[in-house]
C-alpha cells in the first residue's frame, strides 16, 4: 500500500501539528486519522489530500509519502513498527518516537528530538537535526535504546543524551554536550564536536573531527589506530565512576 | 498604625520581619526590609484604570470592556500562551491553571528563564535540599556559586548565613566558611574566605573536577581547569570535607549559562558525593517572591512544574518545546495573556517582536515595557499589600502573604475568575 499524504498551505503555516497519527501501522489497520493544529482537533484529509494506492497484508508493507511543508508537523512516525515513512521536506520534533521497527528517510532536515527513545528501525535524516537527537525524554535514565539513526548533516545540543543502545551516526558536527550520560550503544561524529560524552557511565563515542572542552575527568589510556587514524582512547567519567570509552582524533581542554 | 512581621513581596528570600507603619492607608514607614523591598512598599505610580488600544491609541476603558475583550481574544486562538505568575499569589494561580486547561493553552511561568534547567536537574537526580533555617543554624560552610545574594538577595546572609545567629554557633562570622564561585569578583565574593574565579562557561568542568577529586582520583584532572588551578580546588574540597554541614546555594550563573541543567545536575552529584563524607546541601536562589509557588500549583493540578501544554487537553510538559522563550522565538502563539510579570524588560527580542504582532493583554498593577506590547492592560490590587494570600519562599516554605492597606482595586484572583466564566460561557461549556 503507498500512501500520499500532500499537505495544502495553511493560512497560519507556524502554528504546531501534532500528527502521531501518521504511522504506518495506523493506516494498515483503516483507522480514521486525527491530528491536533493547536489546539483544534480535526482529520488529516482537513488539511491534506490522502492517495492511497494498493493493498497490504501487514504494516510492513504500507509506504507513506509526506509532500509539502512538514516542517511544524510534530510526532510523526511515534511508536510505528513497520513499514516505511518518506518525508520529502523538513520534519518537525519527535519524528520517529519510540519506533520499534521500519524505516523513516527524511530528505531535508529533522527539528529536535528525532527518534527519542527509539527501539528499533532506522532512520536517516540528510539534512540537519536539532537538539536532543536520539536522546530520552526529561527526568528519564534512559534515551534512544536500539536500532539506529544516521544525519548527514550536522545535530544540535545534548545529541544522544542517555542513550543507552543501538547507533547513531553524525556526519557532520554537533553543538554542546554530544553523548551526555551515555550509558549504552555507538555513537559516531565524524565532524567536531564540545563537551562530548559529559558524565558517561558506558558505552563507545568516536570522534574523527576535534573534541573540543574536553571533560577533565576522563582517564588517557593511550592510542589505537582506526580505519587508518590514530585515535586518542580515553575511559570515563571518572567523576561518575563510568568505564565507558571514547576515542578522540584531536582533542583540547579548557585550561 | 504600626503592623509587625509582615512578609516581604519581593525576593525569594520572603523576609517576615518587616515592620510598617500605615497613616490614612498609606504605608509611610518601613522597617528592617532592604533596599529592593523598600522600594516597593513605598511606590506610588501606579495604573488607575483598565486601558485599550482603540485605532493606534491608548483609552480607557471600563474593567467589564476589558475583560470581555480579553476573553474573546483567548477563546478565538488556536495557540493561545498564558505566561508570567510569579508575582502574586497561590489562589490566583489556581484560576490560572483552570484558564489554561479551559483554553487548551500553554501556560508557563518566570521559572522558564531563570531555575527551569535546575529543575530539569532535580527530574534527573534529585534534590538534596533543606529548609533555609537548618542553614541558618547547622551550616558551617557555605558556598555560594553563581550568585551575588550581597545584591540580589541582600538580607539571605543576615537572615540565613554567613551573618546570621546561629543555634549551634558561638560566633557565627568566625565559625562559618563561605566560598563563592564566580565569573567575576561580585560585592559577595569580596567577603569569601576562598575565591574561585572560573572561566565564563566552566563551571561544569569545574564541578566535575571537583567530584573526581573528593572520590580521590585527582590524579585524571588536569593542572588548570577552566581558569582555576588544581591546587585551589584541591583547597576547596579539603573545606568541604572538613565541614560537618555544607550548604550550596546557586543563582543564574550556574542554571542560565552554557551546559544550563548539566551544571546543576552536576551540582548536585557534587553534593551527593559529598554527602559520603559529611552533610551537605543544595538550593536554588529562586528570584520572585512566590515563583516556587506558581512550580507547587502548577505540579499539584497538572502533575509539572512549569512550562505545560493543555492543547490536547492533557498536560504536555517538554521544556524546549513548550517552554515561553522556545514557543515565541517559533513564532507559535496567536494570543498571548501576561500576568504578574514583566516579560517585556527581560525576553530576547525576537520573542518581543512576536508578542507585540498578536494580540498580547497584561494584568498588571504598573505599567511597564510589557505594556508597549499589548492590546489591553488590566491594573489589579498588589499582593502582599492590598491582597492577602499564599507565597512559598524559596526553600519552598509556604508564608501568608498579609493585606496591609485597603484598596478599590480588584484582584488578580477576581479578574481571572472573571475571564475564565466568560471564556467557559464563549466556549458554550458554561
Amino acid at each position: 500500500m503507498k500512501v500520499t499524504i500532500t499537505l495544502w498551505d495553511r493560512d497560519n503555516p507556524l502554528i504546531p501539528v501534532e500528527a502521531e497519527m501518521i504511522t504506518p501501522d495506523a493506516f494498515f489497520s483503516g483507522e480514521e486519522i486525527i491530528i491536533a493544529v493547536g489546539n483544534r482537533h480535526m482529520r488529516l484529509d482537513g488539511i491534506a489530500d490522502i492517495h492511497i494506492e494498493g493493498e497490504a497484508s501487514s504494516a510492513a508493507e504500507v509506504a507513506i509519502e509526506i509532500r509539502g511543508d512538514s516542517a511544524r508537523f510534530k510526532r510523526v512516525g511515534e511508536m510505528m513498527t513497520a513499514g516505511s515513512i518518506t518525508i520529502e521536506g523538513d520534519i518537525g520534533m519527535h519524528c520517529g518516537n519510540f519506533m520499534s521497527g521500519g524505516s523513516i528517510e527524511i530528505l531535508g532536515s529533522a527539528d529536535g528530538w528525532l527518534g527519542r527513545e527509539m527501539k528499533g528501525g532506522e532512520i536517516i535524516c540528510h539534512g540537519d537535526a536539532g537538539d536532543y537527537c536520539g536522546a530520552g525524554y526529561r527526568g528519564g535514565r534512559k534515551g534512544m535504546r536500539g536500532g539506529s539513526i544516521e544525519v548527514v548533516g550536522s545535530v544540535g545540543d545534548f545529541a544522544c543524551e542517555h542513550i543507552a543502545g543501538g547507533e547513531v551516526i553524525i556526519r557532520g558536527n554537533t553543538g554542546d554536550y554530544p553523548c551526555a550520560e551515555m550509558k549504552g550503544g555507538t555513537v559516531i561524529i565524524l565532524g567536531d564536536c564540545s563537551r562530548v560524552c559529559a558524565n558517561m557511565s558506558a558505552g563507545t563515542c568516536y570522534v574523527y573531527g576535534y573534541a573540543d572542552e574536553m571533560i577533565p575527568t576522563f582517564e588517557r589510556i593511550g592510542c589505537v589506530d582506526r580505519d587508518g587514524l590514530q585515535l586518542h582512547h580515553f575511559r570515563g567519567d571518572v567523576a561518575n565512576r563510568g568505564h565507558g570509552d571514547l576515542y578522540v582524533a584531536r582533542y583540547g581542554y579548557l585550561s | 498604625m504600626i503592623i509587625e512581621d509582615v512578609p516581604c513581596p519581593f525576593c525569594g528570600c520572603l523576609c517576615d520581619d518587616i515592620t510598617l507603619t500605615i497613616k490614612n492607608n498609606r504605608i509611610v514607614g518601613v522597617e528592617n526590609c532592604c533596599v529592593l523591598g523598600n522600594a516597593k512598599y513605598l511606590s506610588k505610580q501606579r495604573l488607575k484604570h483598565p486601558i485599550m488600544r482603540k485605532e493606534g491609541k491608548w483609552v480607557e476603558v471600563s474593567f467589564d470592556e476589558a475583560i470581555e475583550e480579553t476573553a474573546r481574544i483567548l477563546s478565538g486562538a488556536t495557540r493561545p500562551l498564558l505566561y508570567g505568575w510569579s508575582g502574586t499569589y497561590n489562589e490566583a494561580q489556581v484560576t490560572a491553571v483552570h484558564l489554561a486547561e479551559e483554553l487548551g493553552a500553554l501556560i508557563d511561568s518566570t521559572t522558564s528563564v531563570c531555575h527551569n534547567p535546575s529543575i530539569l536537574a532535580i527530574q534527573e537526580v534529585g534534590h538534596p535540599g533543606c529548609t533555609l533555617g537548618q542553614v541558618k543554624n547547622r551550616a558551617d560552610l557555605v558556598i555560594y556559586w553563581g550568585c551575588n545574594p550581597i545584591e540580589a538577595h541582600p538580607r539571605h546572609l543576615s537572615r540565613y548565613t554567613t551573618y546570621a545567629d546561629g543555634y549551634f554557633f558561638e560566633n557565627t562570622v568566625s565559625d562559618r566558611k563561605v566560598v563563592v564561585v564566580d565569573v567575576r569578583e561580585s560585592e559577595t565574593a569580596k567577603i569569601a574566605d576562598e575565591f574561585i574565579q572560573v572561566k565564563p562557561g566552566g563551571d561544569y568542568l569545574i564541578l566535575s573536577a571537583l567530584r573526581a577529586m573528593v572520590r580521590g582520583r585527582g590524579d585524571v584532572v588536569p593542572a588548570t581547569v577552566a581558569g582555576v588551578k588544581k591546587e585551589q580546588l584541591q583547597r576547596v574540597v579539603d573545606l568541604c570535607q572538613k565541614a560537618r554541614y555544607g550548604a550550596v546555594f546557586f543563582g543564574l550563573g550556574v542554571s542560565m549559562t552554557r551546559g544550563k541543567y548539566k551544571n546543576i545536575r552536576n551540582a548536585i552529584e557534587l553534593v551527593s558525593e559529598l554527602n559520603r563524607k559529611t552533610k551537605f546541601t543544595i538550593s536554588a536562589m529562586r528570584g520572585h517572591y512566590n515563583v516556587y509557588g506558581f512550580n507547587e500549583v502548577l505540579t499539584w493540578m497538572a502533575g509539572y512544574p512549569f512550562a505545560v501544554d493543555f492543547s490536547r487537553g492533557i498536560a504536555f510538559y517538554n521544556p524546549g518545546e513548550t517552554t515561553v522563550i522556545d514557543v515565541l522565538a517559533r513564532k507559535e502563539p496567536d494570543a498571548c495573556l501576561v500576568v504578574a510579570s514583566d516579560p517585556g524588560a527581560h525576553f530576547p527580542k525576537t520573542c518581543i517582536e512576536h508578542m507585540a504582532a498578536i494580540p498580547t493583554i497584561q494584568i498588571d498593577p504598573c505599567v511597564n515595557p510589557t505594556t508597549a506590547l499589548c492590546q489591553v492592560q488590566i491594573p489589579v490590587a498588589i499582593t502582599g499589600i492590598e491582597v492577602a494570600g499564599t507565597a512559598y519562599r524559596m526553600d519552598g516554605v509556604p508564608i501568608r502573604m498579609k493585606k496591609v492597606v485597603e484598596t478599590e482595586f480588584p484582584t488578580d484572583k477576581q479578574i481571572l475568575d472573571r475571564i475564565c466564566e466568560r471564556v467557559r460561557e464563549l466556549n458554550g461549556n458554561g
